[in-house]
C-alpha cells in the first residue's frame, strides 16, 4: 500500500532521512523504532504529503504523491487515520468538539445524532466521562485517548498511524493503549506505530524497522529483531528483557 | 542566500494574502468561524477603541484650540480637528489599536497551532486551513476595522467638542457646523477607504507571521512581535501612500 522509493529528505541542511526504501502492505503492523530525532515522525509527515521528499517517490496505492497538489491529497490522507505525537487535540475546543470535528465537516448528522456517535467513540476509548472537559484539562493518557477517538471518527480510515502514542504514560496506562491500538486492527486494518518504546512495539507489531542516521539500519520480524546483532538495537533489546525480568519477579 | 530568502518569504506573503481572499467564495463557507472572530475583533476591541479616540479627540482639540487662539483663528478649531480626524488620524489609531490588539491575538493563536500541531491535524483532515483559519480573519477585518474607525471618529469628534466648547468656551454649534462642512464627499472617502485597506494588512501579515512560527515558545514571541511591528510600519507607510495617492485622485493640489 505504501511504498518508499529511495526518499531523500532534509531540514535545510540537516538531511534527516538519506535514500530510504520499504514497502508496507495493506495489512500489516509496522512499528518504526528509532532514537528521539531520528526522523520517525518526519516518515509519517511524507506518508500524508504534510512534506514533500526532496528526492524519491513516495507512491500509495499506485498512486505517486509526491507532486499532488492539497487538494489531490486530500483523497489520499482520508485513507489514514493518525493519532499525533501530542495529541494534537485542537485546544480551543471541548473533548466532544473535538471528536466531532470531522462528523461535522463530513456529514451531514443531526445534533442528536453527532451527540449519540461522539459518545459511542469517547466509549471505546473509555474516557466518556470527559466529554465536556477542554482538552488542557485532561491527563496524558486521555488526551492520547481522545486523540484515538477523534482520528476513529475521521471517516472510514485503511490504516492507522500513531506517532508515539504511548510515550510518556505510565505503564498501566500505555498498556491500556496498547491494548486499544491492537483491538482497533483487529479487522485486518494495518497499522504503522512510531514509537521508541519497544517494549510496547513487541506488543503490538509484527514487523519492525530500525532507524539510524537517517537509514534503516533493520527491517524484520520480532525473532529476527530478538537475535539481532546490530549493537543500537540491543540496547534496546536489554531494555526489554530487563523489564521482562521486573515483570517476573514482581509476579 | 538572505535576498533570495527574502524574496521567496515575500512570495509566500503575497499568495496567502491573495489565496486568503479568493478561496472566500468557493464553498464551504465557515461563516461560524467569521462570526467567532468578528466577535473578537470588532466587538472586544469597543472599548480600546473609545478610549483611546475619546483622548486623541481631546488632545487635538485642546492643542489646536491654545495654537489657534494665540492666532486669533480659534474658531477654525472644529475644521482643523474634524479634517485631521477623519482623513489621518482616525484611520491610523484605529489601525494601531487593532494591529496590536487583534494582530497580535491572530499571530499568537495561529503560531501555537503550528506548534501543537493543530495545522497539520487540520490538513489531515483534509480541511484547508487557509479557508478555516485565514479567510475568516480576513474577511472580519476588511469588515470590522472600518466599523471601529466610524465609531472611532465619532467618540474623537466629540471629544474635541468637549474641550472646544468647556474648556476653550467655542459655540458648540458651530463646532459641529464647521464639522459638517469638513464631512465632504472627498474627506470621506479618503478617510473610509484606508480602514479597509489597513484591516486587509493587518489580518495578511499577522497570519502569515503566525503560520510561519518555528521554534518552540521563542519562536511565538518572536512571530507575534514581529506581526504588531510590521503590520505598525506598514499602516503607517501605506498611510503615507494612500494620503499621496487619494489626494492626486481626488484632485487637491499640495
Ligand atoms: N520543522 C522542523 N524544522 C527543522 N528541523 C526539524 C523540524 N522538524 C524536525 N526537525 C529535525 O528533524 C529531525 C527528525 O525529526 P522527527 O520529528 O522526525 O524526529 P522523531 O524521530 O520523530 O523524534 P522523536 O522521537 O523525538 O519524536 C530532528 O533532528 C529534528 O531536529
Ligand atoms: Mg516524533
Amino acid at each position: 500500500m505504501i511504498v518508499f522509493d529511495k526518499v531523500w529528505f532534509s531540514y535545510g541542511i540537516h538531511h534527516v532521512l538519506k535514500d530510504i526504501s520499504f514497502t508496507v502492505g495493506e495489512n500489516e503492523r509496522i512499528a518504526i523504532l528509532g532514537e528521539s530525532g531520528e526522523g520517525k515522525t518526519t516518515i509519517l509527515k511524507l506518508i500524508l504529503g504534510l512534506i514533500r521528499p526532496d528526492a524519491g517517490k513516495i507512491i500509495i496505492d499506485g498512486e505517486d504523491i509526491t507532486n499532488k497538489t492539497e487538494d489531490e491529497l486530500r483523497e489520499v490522507r482520508m485513507k489514514f487515520s493518525i493519532v499525533f505525537q501530542e495529541g494534537a487535540l485542537f485546544d480551543s475546543l471541548n473533548v466532544k468538539e473535538n471528536v466531532a470535528f470531522c462528523l461535522r465537516e463530513y456529514s451531514k448528522l443531526s445534533e442528536d445524532e453527532i451527540d449519540h456517535k461522539v459518545r459511542e467513540l469517547l466509549r471505546i476509548v473509555g474516557v466518556e466521562q470527559a466529554i465536556e472537559l477542554m482538552p488542557d484539562e485532561l491527563s496524558g493518557g486521555m488526551h492520547r485517548r481522545v486523540a484515538i477517538a477523534r482520528s476513529l471518527a475521521a471517516c472510514k480510515p485503511k490504516m492507522f498511524l500513531y506517532d508515539e502514542a504511548t510515550t510518556g504514560l505510565d505503564p498501566v496506562n500505555a498498556d491500556i493503549i496498547c491494548k486499544l491500538i491492537l483491538d482497533l486492527s483487529k479487522n485486518g486494518r494495518g497499522l504503522i506505530l512510531v514509537t521508541h518504546k519497544i517494549f510496547d512495539a513487541v506488543k503490538i507489531a509484527e514487523r519492525f524497522m530500525f532507524l539510524k542516521d537517517g537509514i534503516i539500519l533493520f527491517d524484520g520480524d520480532k525473532e529476527e529483531l530478538v537475535h539481532s546483532t546490530v549493537p543500537d538495537i540491543q540496547i534496546y533489546l536489554n531494555e526489554v528483557s530487563f523489564s521482562g525480568k521486573a515483570n517476573k519477579s514482581g509476579g | 542566500m538572505k535576498i533570495k530568502e527574502l524574496i521567496s518569504e515575500l512570495q509566500d506573503f503575497y499568495l496567502l494574502s491573495a489565496r486568503g481572499l479568493l478561496v472566500a467564495v468557493k464553498k464551504p463557507f465557515y461563516l461560524k468561524d467569521m462570526i467567532e472572530q468578528m466577535d473578537y475583533a470588532g466587538a472586544g476591541s469597543f472599548v480600546i477603541i473609545f478610549l483611546v479616540s475619546i483622548f486623541t479627540g481631546m488632545a487635538l482639540s485642546l492643542q489646536l484650540s491654545a495654537e489657534l487662539s494665540s492666532l486669533g483663528l480659534k474658531m477654525y478649531t472644529g475644521k482643523v480637528v474634524g479634517i485631521s480626524i477623519i482623513r489621518e488620524i482616525g484611520p491610523v489609531t484605529a489601525a494601531l489599536v487593532y494591529a496590536g490588539r487583534v494582530g497580535s491575538g491572530i499571530a499568537s493563536e495561529l503560531g501555537s497551532m503550528i506548534l501543537g500541531h493543530q495545522i497539520d491535524s487540520l490538513r489531515v483532515f483534509g480541511v484547508d486551513p487557509l479557508k478555516k483559519l485565514v479567510t475568516p480573519r480576513i474577511l472580519s477585518s476588511i469588515i470590522m476595522l472600518p466599523v471601529l474607525t466610524i465609531i472611532g471618529d465619532v467618540v474623537s469628534l466629540c471629544g474635541g467638542y468637549y474641550i472646544a466648547v468647556f474648556v476653550s468656551h467655542q459655540s458648540g454649534t458651530f463646532y459641529w457646523s464647521s464639522i459638517r462642512d469638513v464631512l465632504t464627499f472627498e474627506n470621506v472617502f479618503a478617510g473610509s477607504v484606508k480602514p479597509f485597506i489597513f484591516g486587509y494588512l493587518i489580518a495578511c501579515i499577522s497570519c502569515y507571521m503566525g503560520l510561519s512560527t518555528k521554534g518552540g515558545s521563542k519562536g511565538l514571541r518572536k512571530s507575534t512581535t514581529r506581526a504588531v511591528v510590521v503590520s505598525i510600519v506598514m499602516i503607517i507607510v501605506s498611510d503615507f501612500i494612500l494620503t499621496r495617492i487619494l489626494l492626486y485622485v481626488l484632485g487637491f493640489s499640495v
